[in-house]
């Protein structure tokens, strides 16, 4: 046993301790949650104009939100993110991780618009005719009335398609930016380890996500504030 | 002075309403009666053009309203409208269900408006409610609330699609009393209910639709003594 724990206890400190190797996932760290956040940002910015899109009475504008999702959908995101990288961006010198935000919003508001059109659809055509009814016009009644309630319904999967995004982050090696998943397989490749530093990569964005869920909850708890009887 | 010339209503190959004419005079009571699916509740929504009507003119302060190029959010700033499901908005209290609109439509400041609020709600007898939310309060204390939410914009018409049919018996008396009071004050109302003692006692004109058209329409006295037409008499069979 005690043989055993010293033996953990050497390689943790020869996966993370030594050469600072800790600071290469301190940094995938703050990496991974720059992409993510920025990535989130653009991706509900991208989805509620989709959403937009496709609920509105023009072919045209129904038209881009079909052929975007399906684009989005049907391709994989490592494919998406090379192609954004390697050929949209290739002659422009914006940093990396800017550039993967925007493949990941990119992404992201595909499945975004998806959950906002549902959200907007869940709430009751009687709301939007009180609305209109009291003279308010389309824009009024959609912005004072119709998304907040939509938002509440919606809440949750946004929350969900957040916790995706940050996993699907994991994939930003492709393109030479070191997120929490590239630290861990730099430690692998420098130490001959395999165990610690993809078990530790795992707990990194284990924890991550529990610390966004916990957060997300206390959210929607206050959100529903008005469903108090 | 709400004049209806022709009015006609179809969804798809369903004629709901055929033929439509009616003068509605300022300060006049109208209870529209019914069977159910006879078209009165669309011809109510054609008024405010929550229905867009297919043919035929609606014409309100000599203003056709469903032609093109006309402000209808302006038109309807004029005509209150109640609905059968309350139609609050859930995530705002009842205060500001009430003075969302008049402040959003920059026809009173946040300060009026809820002044305005107040005295509402003393009017409907919920001034104690002001700051819940509406999933609080009952079905009968909703509609009130949906009352006063019409009346903060001022309106000079108030529509009213069956406002208590979705509630529990007890609690209509309370929402007929405003409506009574209302009328009292001279507001010019339409009325679809299947309320008989209120149409009876409030209503200055009763209007019977049935199929699309105003089959009979008397003043309540003749109406309910003395129906002329068969589908009336057999309607009112029924209800009465």
């Amino acid at each position: 046993m005690a043989q055993w724990w010293e033996g953990v206890t050497k390689t943790f400190y020869k996966c993370f301790i030594k050469d600072n190797r800790y600071m290469l996932l301190v940094n995938g760290i703050q990496n991974t949650i720059r992409i993510s956040l920025a990535a989130a940002c653009l991706g509900v910015i991208i989805g509620f104009l989709l959403a937009v899109c496709s609920l509105s009475k023009n072919k045209f504008l129904n038209g881009i939100h079909r052929v975007y999702t399906d684009i989005i959908r049907g391709t994989p995101s490592v494919t998406q993110l090379m192609i954004i990288y390697f050929v949209v961006f290739a002659t422009v010198n914006w940093p990396k991780w800017l550039i993967a935000s925007i493949a990941f919003g990119i992404n992201s508001g595909a499945y975004v618009s998806e959950i906002i059109r549902g959200g907007i659809l869940s709430v009751d055509i009687g709301q939007t005719e009180a609305g209109r009814s009291l003279g308010l016009n389309g824009r009024q009644t959609m912005f004072e009335i119709v998304v907040p309630q939509a938002l509440k319904n919606i809440f949750p999967s946004l929350g969900n398609e957040f916790i995706t995004l940050i996993k699907e982050t994991a994939i930003v090696g492709y393109i030479g930016l070191v997120d929490i998943q590239k630290a861990g397989d730099f430690i692998k490749s420098a130490t001959y380890e395999a165990f610690m530093p993809l078990i530790g990569t795992a707990i990194i964005y284990f924890v991550l996500i529990k610390l966004l869920t916990f957060g997300l909850n206390k959210a929607e708890n206050s959100l529903r504030k008005s469903d108090i009887r | 002075m709400i004049e209806v010339k022709g009015l006609q209503k179809h969804f798809g190959d369903l004629h709901v309403l055929n033929g439509i004419d009616e003068v509605i005079h300022d300060g006049e009571v109208v209870v529209v009666i019914g069977p159910s699916g006879s078209g009165k509740s669309t011809f109510l929504r054609c008024l405010t053009l929550l229905e867009e009507p297919t043919g035929g003119q609606v014409i309100i302060d000599g203003q056709q309203i469903n032609a093109p190029g006309v402000d209808i959010n302006k038109v309807r700033q004029n005509i209150g409208m109640v609905f059968q499901h309350f139609n609050l908005f859930p995530h705002l209290t009842v205060r500001k269900n009430i003075t969302l609109a008049p402040v959003k439509l920059k026809k009173m400041t946040q300060t009026q408006a809820d002044a305005k609020a107040m005295e509402l709600l003393t009017k409907v007898g919920l001034a104690d409610k002001a700051d819940v939310y509406p999933a609080q309060i009952s079905g009968g204390q909703k509609q009130r609330v949906a009352i006063a939410r019409a009346l903060a914009m001022e309106p000079k018409y108030m529509l009213f699609d069956e406002p208590t049919s979705a509630l529990d018996p007890e609690m209509v008396g309370e929402v007929l009393d405003v409506m009574k009071r209302l009328a009292q004050s001279g507001m010019t109302m339409v009325v679809v209910t299947h309320e008989m003692g209120f149409a009876r006692e409030v209503g200055d004109r009763i209007l019977f639709i049935d199929e699309g058209v105003v089959m009979e329409q008397n003043k309540p006295e003749s109406f309910f003594a003395n129906p002329q037409n068969e589908r009336t008499k057999s309607f009112l069979s029924k209800v009465l």
